[in-house]
């Protein structure tokens, strides 16, 4: 059962023909030539070549020439100046563009009358383009880097190609094979194009990049089937050759390889949106309604109440500039940002930012076995000797604990181990791991020999090997005969390994503590309960049995023959079994438990063997202690299959064979009914159903691959995530995000950053929402009440981009529970909810609004002007011809000194916003715990630093004049310091109803699990709770509203 | 906010959704509470802003304003006032300077002899200046007839020379509570100063703040031909100021200047500015009344 295995199941990955693509129904599946099944003179002839020769250099780059090189085209990317100009027309973009392009129109219309004065709405307009401008050159940049990361992942070193041409071997550069090439490959080359393999000596080839297979793929110049992906003549470009040599015509170049159309393949299916897309657009949407709602409702109020149709349409763009959060895409571009940053350093690359995000709502992950999970090394696990089970020590880094060597069994068993074995380390290798080459199983030997008896190498020498009888799939079991090391013992020692009970056959005595014994029927049953337990485990199990040749029989010099087998091959002595897995890394068991009560569903979609998945699968935690399988209940019960109610087993272990006859419908049910599921022997292209079925079930699924055949299932899924060591380049291509370490555990870390992230968005978008409400507010005052303009336009600006970003910089630690949440639904818990509007507008953005006018009363009331006068004051105050005009005390004045006035204005109202913005940023930093319980040093430097900001803006000369900003008084910047902190201890007291009663979502704002549907105000926080102890409504009513004045309607 | 309730059936249920009686989503009860809630925060908030308001309120006095940092230095302002810097009329058109005497007119009832009769409300001032009182007593206005104007008071002729082309501006200093102009005494030529040799009546003197006009152009000279002032000298006399505020000074008149344009040239945008000059009295850039105007004066025929 060494390496004939494979070949007993079906291997799907190959029905490439009969792909099951959703999508492009048989795109790959075209039929490729019959290159495979002509003769090698047919080929010759087709393609002008020679199997001796090669080309000719000449007809080579004509050859060159018509088809071009050999490489596979890049996807086609977006043009840059596109890419830009997307970044220019968002929504909001395009809302700022129309605010513009009024401001335009206005100053245009002022200008015809001849009225130069008035060069605001200039000024205004080509702020408002510059914003959008210098959001987009951010978001662009953003973009652009990312970009680079992925190209940085290229190979840059060109990949070589032994070809012959005109009869001499040469080393070229692989891009400048063409199709009739005649090339050569060995062990540890990629293969350069599609070739057909005209002579092969022992080539085996890793289609793993292709089809998924992890197992290598022998090739020989024989057409074996007529698919041109079945035959064994055929080795197919960016494969791997693993051992032996090659020759073969190359029969495609470049995008014409089957790897080459499955990448275009891929660039087919459609990119889905990420939810943080989602929420933004709706966010968007939301938001450019409501403004040209407000704007336009204004705009006919304005008209109604008699302003100049010119002047009502600049309100409606004051409005829309007010109402619009112009930071926000910003905002959310450095949060993620700095997300992907933080997340390569711990090796996660993100390509897309927003795939950031949609991690953290992950509620599926359909996790590759091998590599991910595993170490993607064959280890030794178990040893059975003596009699007894013995266990290895399986850790990366040789830390666990080792069993008793002290046995003579033992150093038999690690010398036929040590010595039947034809791996070898490569040579002139420094440091660790070091590179085998040979076959899994046999490696694994060798390393665990080399960790427990020493250095191999040098013990092999000393037992020269004289004859040795390689594996094949009809004896299943490998042999080699040895000189010993002893030169006085002239008997030649066979050392045997393979299927144990094949080893067994040939076996009449056992070794127990060093002494040979017969071996009786106790000690056969005892063995095969061994083997059972170790095949049970998932592990691959080799038996090892060993003879001393008679020396007479065989005497020094006798001619052992490996293919007629002249030798003794029966009546060995056993020695033991030795199982290997390949297994799970260590970090693996504690992330699946954290995916667990993150509410995350890890589901195992391997290509491996049933039993090895599900003994995997156990190991990690993928399916729990205790957790049962259909089949395993029908045996506990001793009942057929069919009697099982299948509800009742929680894990479900499923093959490719069963999923090929499975519905979409049985496959859904399957999903759904057990919550515990593993994916056995699947192709890659099974993975794609998989993550479609997830996704019918509305779960946000993130899928992670290496193979070229896998970039569907990874482009499909909400989020693909490719292996940075293992994974080929089409697959990074697809995926979204790249393990550089290839970690299951990498993922989680994703995963909480990702959590974070919507947290610290929804807290930054909670932020940046309620400052729009004093923005909005002086205009709808200043329209109705007609008082001096209180804030303008361009401080609206400043407040929105020059203090909005500086906050979001300010990364918040994740609240102690994130990890102990469900997955958010993308359809119900959005972004932006109904009870964090409601709560940043109409509570904290009262609040601020009435700081703001507060300050600004105060303002105009200590230059004498009443809060009473300033009603109705607009008309007179904004006449440019009026130069002495009275106010409060009879003073007189003149139109600039009242523009000043204005500006102060403008100015406190800033200062206002700015400092109920800073107490807001403290309480919307924690969703539950007080701003005590969660200090951040980085949120006092953005304060500080919003602070010197303000003060620089109203105290550097020469502000009046081009931002509107005036020096104020000190005093001023303490008149909405009460209202700071009136937000402050509202909030606080809203907190602490939240901590005091968990259960209820009236105090929760920003949450990710709001009510399902926010419509009942306070039934679910007051009515139902405490009816019962609330006997009259007076008293409910009076109950409620005390709590309520600290909550928020649903 | 509500707008993602398609999937619930579309937005005529989430309008009125008769099975659970809900009007936007939520029933009559839950809009009451929410309603009532809202009545009651903002009402709590319009109290507190109240209350600071009032407490505001409090702090200021009622007689001089808390701050003048913004009203101060004085803007001097003209009557009849210009629309764009512009008075442009045709002398044989009276309906083309109408709006201009008549506000000229209206403007200098207040200076009529008879309406300031009353001993109670009005005294005579000697020609001396005056330190500030403290004194929060109500205050006599000091007598300003508009027959100091001369031939611009408008007795003699109600169209204010404009029918013959020789347009009077009545000008007078902004006033500002408890501010007192000082006078630049003695250098005669400070920086900004009217240019020697003006023909100024008004400068040199002790207690006058000096009017000086001249073309805004350099090489307009002959443009703008004689000025004539009126009033105390063509100056602000300081015994007029300080000015105490509405409340104590009800009766409060300025000194006016008139500025009478004797040969203007016709059919020509002549640009003239005037300005005053003291101590305290500033011009800035940006304000283009502060301490000076400039008007342009185009007469037609």
């Amino acid at each position: 059962m060494v390496e004939g295995e494979e070949t007993n199941f079906p291997l799907n990955a190959r029905d490439c023909l009969y792909l099951d693509w959703s999508h492009n129904n048989g795109h790959l599946c075209r039929p490729l030539q019959d290159d495979h099944e002509i003769t090698i003179e047919e080929l010759e002839m087709r393609y002008d070549t020679s199997i001796k020769k090669g080309l000719t250099s000449s007809f080579a780059s004509q050859v060159l020439e018509r088809d071009g090189p050999n490489a596979l085209r890049p996807p086609k990317g977006t043009p840059e100046y596109v890419k830009f100009a997307r970044q220019l027309a968002g929504g909001l973009q395009c809302l700022m563009w129309v605010a513009a392009s009024i401001c335009f129109i206005a100053f245009g219309i002022e200008l015809a009358r001849g009225n130069l004065a008035s060069f605001d709405n200039l000024y205004l307009a080509i702020t408002l383009i510059s914003v959008v401008v210098v959001t987009g050159c951010f978001g662009y940049y953003q973009e652009f880097k990312s970009t680079n990361i992925i190209a940085s992942f290229k190979n840059l070193v060109p990949q070589q190609a032994l070809v012959i041409r005109d009869g001499q071997k040469n080393q070229i550069n692989a891009i400048d094979l063409v199709v009739g090439d005649l090339v050569e490959i060995k062990g540890g080359d990629r293969v350069p194009a599609d070739i057909r393999v005209i002579f092969a000596q022992g080539c085996k080839v890793d289609n793993s990049s292709l089809t998924g297979e992890s197992e290598p793929q022998s090739k020989t110049p024989e057409c074996t089937h007529e698919n041109p992906l079945e035959t064994r003549n055929i080795a197919f470009f960016s494969t791997t050759c693993l051992e032996g040599v090659a020759n073969g015509i190359v029969i495609n170049t470049g995008d014409r390889t089957i790897i080459g159309r499955i990448a275009s393949l891929a660039s087919g299916v459609g990119n889905e949106k990420t939810p943080i897309a989602i929420e933004i657009e709706h966010f968007v949407d939301i938001i450019a309604s409501l403004a040209i709602a407000f704007g336009f409702t204004f705009f006919v109020v304005a008209m109604f109440i008699g302003y100049e149709f010119l002047e009502a349409m600049i309100f409606f763009m004051a409005i829309v500039v007010a109402y619009v959060p112009e930071g926000l895409l910003a905002t959310v571009t450095v949060c993620l940002s700095l997300t992907a940053k933080r997340l390569a350093r711990k090796n996660c690359v993100v390509k897309n930012l927003e795939a950031v995000e949609t991690l953290g709502s992950t509620s599926v992950i359909c996790s590759d076995k091998t590599g991910t999970l595993t170490q993607n090394r064959m280890t030794v696990a178990h040893l059975w000797f003596d009699n007894h089970v013995h266990a290895a020590d399986t850790t990366e880094d040789q830390s666990g604990q080792s069993f008793d060597q002290s046995s003579e069994t033992w150093r038999a068993l690690a010398r036929i181990a040590g010595l039947c074995n034809r791996a070898v380390f490569r040579p002139d290798q420094e440091g660790l791991p070091r590179l085998v080459v040979g076959d899994a199983s046999e490696t694994a030997l060798l390393k665990f020999t080399e960790l427990t008896i020493g250095n191999i190498m040098v013990y092999r020498d000393r037992f020269n090997k004289v004859v040795e009888v390689p594996f094949n799939s009809t004896n299943k079991f490998q042999l080699s005969v040895h000189e010993l090391e002893d030169p006085m013992d002239l008997r030649y020692l066979l050392v045997m390994k393979g299927a144990p009970e094949r080893i067994l056959e040939r076996c009449s005595t056992i070794l127990i503590k060093g002494q040979e014994l017969p071996l009786d029927e106790h000690l056969k049953e005892s063995f095969l309960t061994a083997q059972m337990d170790l095949g049970g485990l998932g592990e691959r199990v080799l038996g090892f049995c060993y003879v001393y040749l008679n020396e007479k029989e065989f005497p020094r010099g006798y001619k052992f023959d490996s293919d007629e087998m002249n030798f003794t091959t029966s009546d060995l002595c056993f020695a033991g079994l030795i199982s290997m897995i390949d297994p799970p890394r260590a970090t693996v068991p504690d992330a699946v438990m954290k995916c667990r009560t993150a509410g995350i569903r890890v589901v195992m979609v391997t290509g491996d063997h049933p039993i090895t998945a599900r003994a995997i699968a156990a190991n990690v935690g993928i399916i729990s202690e205790g957790s049962e399988t259909v089949e395993d209940i029908a045996i506990r019960k001793r009942i057929p299959v069919e009697q099982v109610n299948k509800s009742d087993a929680r894990a479900c272990v499923i093959n490719g064979g069963q999923l090929k006859d499975m519905s979409s419908e049985d496959l859904d049910e399957a999903l759904r009914s057990h919550p515990e599921m593993v994916f056995a022997r699947t192709s890659p292209q099974q993975k794609l159903i998989i993550v479609e079925s997830c996704q019918r079930l509305g779960s946000i699924v993130a899928v992670t691959g290496d193979g070229v055949n896998d970039s569907p299932a990874l482009k499909k899924a909400d989020i693909g995530i490719a292996m940075g060591i293992a994974g080929s380049d089409a697959a990074k291509n697809a995926a979204d995000m790249i393990l550089l370490d290839d970690n299951f555990a990498s993922i989680v870390t994703g995963v909480e950053q990702g959590r974070l992230i919507f947290d610290n968005l929804k807290k930054s978008i909670a932020y940046t929402l309620t400052k729009n409400i004093p923005e909005l507010t002086p205009y709808l005052i200043y329209i109705t009440v007609s008082v001096p303009l209180p804030l303008g336009c361009i401080t609206i600006l400043f407040i929105e981009l020059a203090t909005d970003i500086v906050i979001s910089l300010a990364y918040e630690k994740a609240e102690s529970d994130i990890m102990n949440l469900k997955p958010r639904n993308p359809r119900r818990d959005r972004l932006v909810n109904e009870a964090l509007a409601a709560y940043s507008y109409f509570q904290i953005g009262a609040i601020q609004s009435f700081a703001g006018f507060t300050d600004y009363f105060t303002a105009m009331a200590q230059e004498g002007w009443y809060p009473l006068m300033c009603v109705g004051l607009r008309a007179h105050w904004e006449n440019v011809h009026l130069q002495d005009m009275q106010d409060s005390y009879g003073q007189e004045w003149t139109f600039g000194q009242r523009l000043y006035q204005q500006y102060t204005c403008y100015t406190v109202f800033f200062v206002s916003i700015e400092i109920c913005q800073i107490s807001d940023v403290l309480i919307r930093k924690t969703r539950r715990l007080s701003v005590f319980q969660q200090g951040n040093k980085v949120l006092v430097s953005a304060i500080v630093f919003q602070l010197l900001l303000g003060n620089l803006l109203c105290y550097c000369p020469g502000m009046p004049n081009i931002f509107n900003f005036m020096p104020i008084r000190v005093q001023w910047w303490f008149v909405p310091v009460p209202y700071g902190i009136l937000i402050f201890v509202y909030d606080e007291i809203r907190k602490l109803g939240v901590r005091r009663n968990p259960g209820s979502n009236t105090f929760v704002i920003v949450d990710n699990h709001p009510p399902p549907l926010p419509l009942v105000f306070l039934v679910a926080g007051c009515d139902l709770k405490h009816k019962e102890k609330v006997s009259a409504f007076f008293h409910e009513s009076l109950f409620c509203f005390s709590r309520y004045f600290t909550s928020t309607p649903h | 906010m509500s707008a993602n309730k398609e999937a619930d059936g579309g937005w005529k249920t989430f309008v009125w959704n008769s099975e659970k009686r809900e009007f936007l989503g939520r029933t009559g009860s839950s809009w009451f509470k929410i309603l009532l809630f809202y009545l009651i925060f903002y009402g709590c908030l319009a109290g507190i802003f109240i209350g600071t308001i009032q407490a505001l309120l409090l702090t200021l006095s009622s007689y001089t304003p808390t701050y003048q940092d913004r009203v101060a230095p004085p803007g001097l302002s003209h009557t009849p006032r210009s629309e764009k810097s512009e008075i442009a009329f045709n002398m044989n058109d009276k309906t083309t300077y109408e709006k201009y005497t008549k506000s000229m007119t209206s403007f200098l009832e207040k200076y009529d002899k008879d309406v300031q009769l009353d001993a109670g409300k009005f005294e005579d001032c000697p020609g001396k200046r005056k330190d500030l009182e403290t004194d929060k007593t109500m205050r006599r206005a000091c007598r300003f007839s508009r027959s100091l104007l001369g031939v611009c008071s408008g007795d003699a002729d109600p169209t204010f020379g404009f029918k013959e082309g020789k347009p009077c501006l009545i000008v007078k200093l902004n006033r500002i509570v408890n501010y007192i102009p000082r006078v630049s005494l003695p250098s005669p030529t400070y920086p900004g100063g009217p240019p020697p040799g003006a023909t100024c009546p008004g400068l040199q003197r002790p207690n006058l703040i000096p009017l000086h006009c001249t073309n805004k152009r350099e090489g307009e000279e002959g443009l703008v031909g004689d000025i004539k002032y009126y009033g105390f000298d063509g100056g602000f006399p300081l015994q007029y100021y300080p000015y105490y505020g509405k409340l104590v000074h009800p009766q409060y008149l300025q000194p006016l200047v008139a500025i009478h344009f004797t040969n203007l040239t016709m059919k020509t945008d002549v640009r003239i500015e005037c300005r005053v000059y003291g101590d305290n009295i500033d011009t800035s850039e940006k304000d283009r009344y502060q301490g000076r105007f400039d008007v342009k004066i185009t007469i037609s025929l």
